[in-house]
């Protein structure tokens, strides 16, 4: 799998086998690897900055507490992590909706906002931002819509399918081939054989 | 399927979008372990974490604090799970609360009201979408051709009693009975798998409605291959890990 870089993947790694034993200092030492990642994800679902701190806070409780289940063959610790943090980010998306939907405008309009801006976390390397930003740029604008919808608003696919008015299995291949392309064009800078 | 089709499975279940009959058609196939589908997850997965990790934003130091701070106790995993949530909210917030208060109670009555709905709504919907979801599996496991559908007939406790165990030995199974007497108070039905010689495997516990109907879905047994016959008995309430009561149900299949 195509990681920001080999050396932070294996300090993961290692760093969550030391959680599941109980390690604080690795903790301590993991969240400031990774949350701002994390924060980064659910800031751009949840825009309310409260509310996404609340959820950046039960997402690394969950790495605390879950560490010893962690399988590395499933996934890096990066990915386990974020998939973690989309989930609750999600679910509170939802219910921030079903109240917003009786007594505030909408959260529907474009939940885009801008990943442009520039990373406060030095241990980013800015040239793999660059690299993502390209990559997600250069999706086709409707596949990239679908990434979108999906992974930032939380939209499922029929409900995409149905705001788009596409049949479904349009929106299930611009899925793939836009996650596909996605990871196409990361992997394919960073391991010039392919 | 096709690689193409679990790709598009894969996608969709990593960006969280998938949803139906797909999602349990992709659950099955993440938990029968294959090999495609697992690998496909987890590079999409990598590929999202990717993409995450291009937008980071520095989190408020307060987080950081109230969690080292709620991991400073040890750890009790026997116990129950400590509280979630709002520990560093009362501190941070408590200024701005008092402020808010007098505006927000007046609110309060009118919106509680529909909030109190919205959240009876929200809990029915989610109440219907694990029904479908368990419908859904029992469709799923019911088109698998590898799956064993055995029926069970009453034995003298009572005779005419019936029930279905449809079993697939990786995805699990669904197993549904009728007409059993209701069990009495301190006691439960027990369904058991017997896989050849062994000793009996416990598949869990149910309890029948006033109509004498009861359902169970049963997880994959670990170590249970070819189920040979299922059972059921009465046990006391909790089960046994070994039968011990009355068998009011048997089919061999």
């Amino acid at each position: 799998m195509a990681m920001s870089s080999a050396g932070a993947g294996s300090e993961t790694s290692a760093l969550i086998a030391r959680i599941a034993a109980g390690d604080r200092d690795a903790f301590s030492r993991f969240y400031d690897l990774l949350a701002p990642t994390a924060f980064g994800l659910i800031r751009r679902v949840l825009r309310d900055p409260e509310a996404a701190a609340e959820v950046l806070q039960e997402v690394f409780w969950q790495v605390w507490r879950e560490a010893p289940q962690y399988d590395p063959k499933r996934g890096s610790p990066e990915a386990w992590l974020v998939m973690r943090a989309k989930t609750r980010a999600i679910d509170r998306l939802r219910s921030i909706r079903r109240r917003d939907r009786t007594f505030v405008a909408p959260v529907d309009e474009s939940v885009a906002r801008s990943s442009e801006e520039p990373a406060e976390n030095p241990a980013v390397v800015a040239e793999d931002r660059e690299l993502v930003h390209t990559a997600l740029a250069q999706l086709p604008e409707p596949q990239r819509r679908v990434i979108e919808m999906a992974f930032f608003e939380g939209l499922t696919q029929s409900e995409i399918a149905i705001r788009l008015r596409e049949p479904l299995g349009t929106v299930k291949t611009r899925a793939r081939l836009g996650l596909e392309r996605l990871r196409g064009a990361l992997r394919g800078e960073r391991v010039s054989a392919t | 399927m096709n690689r193409e089709e679990i790709g598009e499975l894969a996608a969709a279940y990593a960006l969280g979008g998938l949803d139906g009959a797909d999602r349990t058609r992709f659950e099955v196939l993440l938990r029968t372990g294959d090999p495609e589908a697992l690998a496909a997850l987890r590079d999409f997965e990598g590929t999202l974490a990717d993409l995450a990790a291009a937008a980071p934003e520095t989190p408020p130091p307060a987080v950081k604090a109230a969690l080292m701070e709620r991991i400073a106790a040890p750890r009790a995993p026997a116990g129950p799970p400590p509280r979630r949530g709002r520990a560093i909210w009362p501190a941070v917030l408590s200024g701005a609360m008092a402020a808010g208060l007098a505006a927000i109670v007046v609110g309060w009555s009118v919106s509680s009201t529909y909030e109190k709905r919205l959240d009876a709504l929200a809990s029915d919907a989610e109440q219907l979408k694990a029904e479908l979801r368990s419908q859904q599996t029992v469709i799923a496991i019911l088109r698998d051709p590898a799956t064993q559908v055995v029926a069970l007939a009453g034995q003298a406790p009572a005779p005419t009693a019936r029930a279905r165990m449809m079993w697939h030995e990786k995805a699990g199974g669904v197993f549904v009975a009728t007409g059993l007497p209701a069990a009495p108070a301190g006691t439960v039905y027990q369904l058991w798998a017997i896989a050849g010689t062994n000793a009996p495997v416990s598949a869990g516990v149910f309890s029948v409605d006033a109509s004498g109907t009861g359902s169970l879905s049963v997880q994959p047994l670990p170590g249970v291959a070819t189920v040979n016959a299922f059972a059921v008995t009465l046990e006391p309430a909790g089960g046994l890990p070994a039968p011990s009561g009355a068998m009011y149900l048997l089919g061999k299949s």
